[in-house]
C-alpha cells in the first residue's frame, strides 16, 4: 500500500538571474512501512523535493506543477490544503527530523514540553499525567532514559539530541518519516546507534521512512529502496540492492566510488618525496596533558616528529576523545596543564615575538569549516595574498600574483575563475582547497588538518585529501590529519593514533590499525562504519551500546602498539 | 527554582560595590578639576540678590568651611564617600541650606514615574513592533512601520516633545502645556491627584515612546530574522505547532533575551535622556533638577543625582545578573 505519491512535480526558486529549476518532474512513491533513501550532493533537490511534501519549502521556491498525494488523507492533494490543514498534516501524518539536530531544540524550553507542545497542538487538551506518560514512553523507545525529559537541550550531546529529534517526530505514530541527514553531525560510533534507532522506532510504528543523504554506505546499512538524484533529476531508482551491485547511471557509479573503504591499496598513489623537509625534530609532545576544570582532556602523551622525511600522522577518535584539544595544543591556542609542546626545539608557549611570527608562518591549518574560514568581506586574492605579504614572502606583486596562480593550480582550481571572486560565491569544496592553497604559499613545515574533508560532499572528499596529500610529497610538508573517519585516515596516513578519552589506546601504521584492529575500541570504530555491502551486517543498536560499555568498564586499557615508522617516536609513558 | 550560590551573589556584590565607588569618585573628582569656585558662586548669588556684599572675604571663609572645601582634599574625600553611604551629599548651593538628598527625594518619585511607564509601554511596544516586521503571519501593514520606525528614532526626544505639546496642548488642548499635576489639586493619594498625575503625564512619556520603541523595534527585528532562520523554528513549523505558538514560545522567547539586558541598561540612561523632556513640560523630575543645577553649577546637586543615575544602571544590571539564569537557562550562574 502507498502512502506518499509525489507525482511528476517541479520546484522553481525565482531569482533576480531568473528562475533557478531546483527539482524537475519528479515522480516517486513512498509505500508503507517501506524505507527510501534520496541520495545526491547537496543542491540536487533531494531536501527540497521532501520539504515539497510538508509545504515547507524556503521563500520563494514554489512547486510550480504536479501532485502530491498523501493516502491516508483520502487522496487528497497535499499541495490544494489550506494553510491549517496542512498544519494538521505535520507531525501527526508526515514528521520531519532535521539534520541540524545541535540547533533544532529550542534552547529555553525543557525537552519534555517540546515534547507535549506537539502533542497539545494536534490532540487538544490533553491531561499532564497522559502528556507524561506519553513522553516518557517515546523518550524509552529512543533509547533515552525517561530523565531526559527534565533536561534542557543545551545538556544533552548530539547523540542525545538526535534521538530526541527522533521522538518528537514519531510519538503520534506518522504515516511518513522525513530524516533528512539525521546522522551527519555524529560521529560514526554515535551514528550507528542513531540509525539503527530509527530504523526500530520507524518499523514499530509502521511508517515509511525517506532518508535523506550523501553517504552511499549509510544509504546501504539503511533503506530498502533508493533514488538517485543530480541537478533536480531523478537519475536512478531502484531497490538498494540493485542501485549498488549493478548501478546504471554513470553519476551513481560515481557516488558508489567515492566511497573510501578500509582495505587494499590506498587509493591515492604515493609518489616519493621529491623535496625533503628538516632534519631534526619538527614536533614534539613531552609529557603533554590537558585538563579542562576536572575533565582530562588528553592524558600524558609524548612523541617526536621527525621533519626530514616528511609525513602524515593521523589522529582519530570520536568526538570528545581529545583529537581536536591535540590540534589546538599543536597550534599553540591552548597551554598544556602539563608539559611541553615544542616546534624545532622551542616551547611554542614560550616564543618571543619574533619566533612566534616564525612559528605562525611554518605551522598552517586547515580547519573544518570552510564557510567560516574566509572573511566575506574580501575577495580571494585578498585572502591568500595577505598572509603571503604579511609575512614577507612576496617579492613585488607580480611575484605575489604568481605565487597565488600556481598555488590555485597545485589544488586543481582555475585561478582565473576563482581569485578575483568572494568567498561567497565559491563552493564549499572549492573552499577548503583554497584554504589548503592559502596554506601553501607560505611553504610551512607543517601543517595541521583538522577535519578537512567532514563538511564536504563525498565526491571531492578525495580531491581534496588528494591535494592535502601532495602537500607531503611534492612540497615536503609534514601533516597531522585529525580525523573521525577511519577510512580516509587508512589511505592517506604513514602512521595512525586512536584516541579514546584523551588516551591513545592502539598506534602505529594504517594497515595495521586500521586495515586489522587489536584493541576493542579500534574494532567498534571499524565496525560502525556504514559499508555500501549489502551482505555486511552493521549491527544494532544495543550491540554498539554494549561495546561502549564494555570499554567504559575496561578502563585504562594499555596501548597496543603495532609497529613503528621512521621519523616518528611515540611513548605513552607519564 | 534556581539557587544562587553564595560565592557567585559575593562576587556579584563586590563587583556593584566596586562600580559604585568608582562611579562615585569619579563625580568627585570630576567638578574639582574645573575652575569654579562654589563659594564664589554662592557669593555672586548673594551679591545679586542684595546689591552688594560687604566683608565680602569673610563670607567667603565662611562658606567655605560651611561647604567644607577649606580642608584638605583627602578630608574632603572621606567626608564625601562617607555621605554618599548615607546618601547624604551636602547641601544645595543654589538653594542653599536645602539638603541635596531632599531635593532628590522630592524628584525622584516623578521621574521613576514617568520613566518606568513610558520605558516599560516602549519596550514591549517596541518589542512586539519589531517580532511583528519578521512573522510570517503578519499583517501587511505592519511592513509600514520599519520606515516609520527608523524615522522616528531619529527625531530628538525634545522634538516630539515641542511637536506633541503643539498638536495636543496647543491647537487640539487636550492635555496640559506644563506641569507634573494640576494646580488645584492636592498631593496626596486621593483619586483627583492620581487623576491628574496620569492627565499630565500622558504627553511626556507618548513624547518619550515614540522616539524610542524604534531603538527596541529595530533591534528586535534583527534578532528576530536570526532566529527566523534557526533550526529550532524550522522544527517548529515541521511539528505543525499554531502559527501564534511559535512566535511567542519558539521565536521571542529566544530573541527577547539581549533585549533584557539591553533595557537593564537603558534604566540608567533615560534619566539623562529625560533630562530636556522634563524641562519642557516644566515636569518636576530628576532630569528638571540636573538641569537646573548644571544652570547654576550647583555642583552638590549635580554629583547627587549622578550618583543616582549610576546606582540605578548599576542595580538592574546586577538584577538582571540575578535574574538571567531564570529566563536562560543555558545561563549557569559561574563556581
Amino acid at each position: 500500500m502507498t502512502i506518499l505519491d509525489i507525482n511528476n512535480i517541479s520546484i522553481d526558486f525565482p531569482t533576480s538571474k531568473g528562475v533557478v529549476h531546483a527539482v524537475s518532474n519528479f515522480s516517486l512513491s513512498v509505500p508503507q512501512g517501506r524505507r527510501v533513501g534520496f541520495i545526491g550532493e547537496s543542491g540536487s533537490g533531494k531536501t527540497t523535493t521532501a520539504l515539497a511534501a510538508m509545504r515547507m519549502l524556503a521563500a520563494p521556491g514554489y512547486v510550480s506543477e504536479g501532485e502530491i498525494h498523501l493516502h491516508s488523507l483520502g487522496d487528497t492533494n497535499v499541495l490544494k490544503l489550506s494553510d491549517d490543514e496542512m498544519r494538521r498534516v505535520r507531525l501527526k501524518k508526515i514528521a520531519y527530523i532535521p539534520q541540524g539536530a545541535m540547533n533544532s531544540l529550542n534552547p529555553v524550553m525543557r525537552i519534555e514540553n517540546q515534547i507535549w507542545d506537539g502533542i497539545v497542538a494536534h490532540e487538544g487538551r490533553v491531561e499532564q499525567g497522559e502528556l507524561e506518560r506519553r513522553s516518557r514512553t517515546v523518550l524509552e523507545s529512543v533509547g533515552l532514559p525517561a530523565s531526559v525529559g527534565q533536561l534542557y537541550p543545551h545538556e544533552l550531546s548530539g547523540g542525545m539530541k538526535q534521538r530526541v529529534c527522533i521522538a518528537i517526530g514519531v510519538c503520534l505514530k506518522p504515516d511518513l518519516l522525513i530524516a533528512d541527514e539525521p546522522t551527519s553531525a555524529l560521529d560514526v560510533i554515535t551514528q550507528r546507534q542513531v540509525m539503527q534507532t530509527l530504523r526500530e522506532v520507524q518499523e514499530t510504528i509502521g511508517a515509511g521512512l525517506i532518508l535523506i543523504g550523501h553517504d552511499m554506505g549509510l544509504m546501504a546499512q539503511s533503506v530498502d529502496d533508493l533514488a538517485v538524484m543530480k541537478l533536480g533529476k531523478l537519475v536512478e531508482y531502484g531497490t538498494v540492492r540493485q542501485i549498488i551491485e549493478d548501478p546504471q547511471h554513470g553519476y551513481t557509479r560515481q557516488l558508489i566510488s567515492s566511497v573510501p573503504l578500509v582495505g587494499g591499496e590506498s587509493f591515492i598513489k604515493s609518489a616519493p618525496a621529491v623535496l625533503r623537509g628538516e632534519a631534526g625534530p619538527l614536533l614534539e609532545f613531552d609529557r603533554v596533558t590537558k585538563r579542562y576544570g576536572e575533565i582530562t582532556a588528553l592524558h600524558p602523551l609524548s612523541f617526536s616528529l621527525d621533519g626530514e622525511q616528511p609525513k602524515i600522522i593521523s589522529v582519530v577518535g570520536q568526538s570528545g576523545s581529545g583529537k581536536s584539544t591535540m590540534g589546538s595544543l599543536m597550534l599553540g591556542f591552548t597551554a598544556p596543564s602539563e608539559g611541553r609542546v615544542t616546534f624545532r626545539g622551542k616551547d611554542i608557549n614560550r616564543l618571543s615575538t619574533q619566533d612566534s611570527l616564525t612559528f605562525r608562518k611554518d605551522v598552517q591549518a586547515v580547519f573544518q569549516d570552510p564557510y567560516a574560514c574566509f572573511n566575506p568581506f574580501y575577495r580571494v586574492d585578498h585572502a591568500l595574498s595577505f598572509p603571503f605579504k604579511r609575512f614577507g614572502l612576496s617579492k613585488g606583486s607580480a611575484h605575489t600574483r604568481k605565487a597565488m596562480e600556481d598555488a590555485c593550480h597545485a589544488v586543481g582550481l582555475d585561478p582565473t575563475l576563482v581569485l578575483r571572486r568572494y568567498p561567497h560565491q565559491l563552493s564549499g569544496g572549492q573552499r577548503q582547497r583554497l584554504i589548503v592553497a592559502r596554506a601553501l604559499m607560505l611553504s610551512p613545515k607543517l601543517l595541521i588538518a583538522d577535519e578537512p574533508v567532514s563538511m564536504v560532499d563525498a565526491s571531492l572528499r578525495a580531491t581534496i585529501l588528494k591535494n592535502i596529500h601532495d602537500l607531503k610529497d611534492k612540497h615536503g610538508i609534514s601533516i597531522l590529519y585529525i580525523t573521525h573517519d577511519l577510512a580516509t585516515a587508512y589511505h592517506v596516513s604513514d602512521y595512525v593514533m586512536v584516541l579514546y578519552h584523551g588516551r591513545v589506546v592502539e598506534a602505529g601504521p594504517p594497515k595495521e590499525v586500521i586495515g586489522a584492529p587489536q584493541h576493542p575500541y579500534t574494532r567498534l570504530l571499524i565496525d560502525s562504519i556504514p559499508w555500501p555491502d549489502l551482505d555486511r551486517d552493521w549491527g544494532s543498536a544495543e550491540e554498539a551500546q554494549k561495546g561502549l560499555e564494555a570499554l567504559a568498564e575496561g578502563k585504562a586499557a594499555d596501548t597496543v602498539f603495532r609497529g613503528d615508522i621512521p621519523g616518528f617516536d611515540l611513548s605513552v609513558r607519564a | 527554582m534556581i539557587r544562587i550560590p553564595a560565592s557567585y551573589l559575593g562576587n556579584r556584590i563586590v563587583t556593584l560595590v566596586l562600580t559604585i565607588f568608582i562611579a562615585a569618585t569619579l563625580i568627585w573628582i570630576i567638578p574639582r578639576l574645573s575652575p569654579v569656585d562654589p563659594a564664589e558662586i554662592a557669593l555672586g548669588r548673594m551679591a545679586a540678590g542684595a546689591g552688594t556684599v560687604g566683608n565680602s572675604e569673610e563670607i567667603l571663609a565662611q562658606l567655605r568651611s560651611r561647604l567644607g572645601i577649606d580642608q584638605p582634599w583627602i578630608v574632603q574625600y572621606v567626608r564625601y564617600l562617607w555621605g554618599v553611604v548615607q546618601f547624604d551629599f551636602g547641601l544645595s548651593t543654589a538653594n542653599f541650606p536645602t539638603p541635596v538628598s531632599a531635593l532628590i527625594a522630592n524628584a525622584l518619585p516623578w521621574t521613576l514615574g514617568l520613566m518606568l511607564i513610558s520605558i516599560t509601554i516602549t519596550f514591549f511596544i517596541g518589542n512586539l513592533l519589531g517580532a511583528l516586521m519578521v512573522w510570517e503571519h503578519s499583517p501587511k501593514l505592519v511592513k509600514v512601520a520599519i520606515p516609520a520606525a527608523m524615522v522616528l528614532t531619529s527625531i530628538p526626544p525634545i522634538l516630539s516633545a515641542l511637536l506633541l505639546m503643539w498638536i495636543f496642548s496647543a491647537k487640539l488642548q487636550l492635555f496640559p502645556l506644563t506641569g507634573a499635576y494640576g494646580l488645584t489639586v492636592e498631593p496626596g493619594w486621593t483619586w483627583d491627584f492620581v487623576q491628574s498625575v496620569l492627565y499630565h503625564g500622558f504627553l511626556p512619556a507618548l513624547s518619550i515612546v515614540v522616539v524610542t520603541f524604534g531603538f527596541w523595534a529595530l533591534g528586535m527585528r534583527g534578532l528576530m530574522i536570526g532566529v527566523q532562520g534557526e533550526d529550532y523554528t524550522t522544527l517548529a513549523k515541521a511539528k505543525g505547532l499554531r502559527p501564534r505558538y511559535i512566535l511567542y514560545r519558539y521565536m521571542i522567547r529566544n530573541a527577547i533575551l539581549p533585549q533584557i539586558t539591553a533595557f537593564a541598561l537603558k534604566i540608567g540612561m533615560l534619566i539623562a535622556g529625560q533630562v530636556l523632556v522634563e524641562r519642557i513640560f516644566a515636569y518636576n523630575g530628576m532630569g528638571k533638577l540636573l538641569y537646573d543645577a548644571i544652570l547654576d553649577q550647583d555642583f552638590p546637586v549635580i554629583q547627587g543625582v549622578s550618583f543616582v543615575i549610576i546606582l540605578m544602571t548599576a542595580l538592574s544590571v546586577f538584577i538582571v545578573d540575578l535574574i538571567y539564569p531564570l529566563i536562560d537557562p543555558r545561563i549557569r550562574h559561574g563556581k
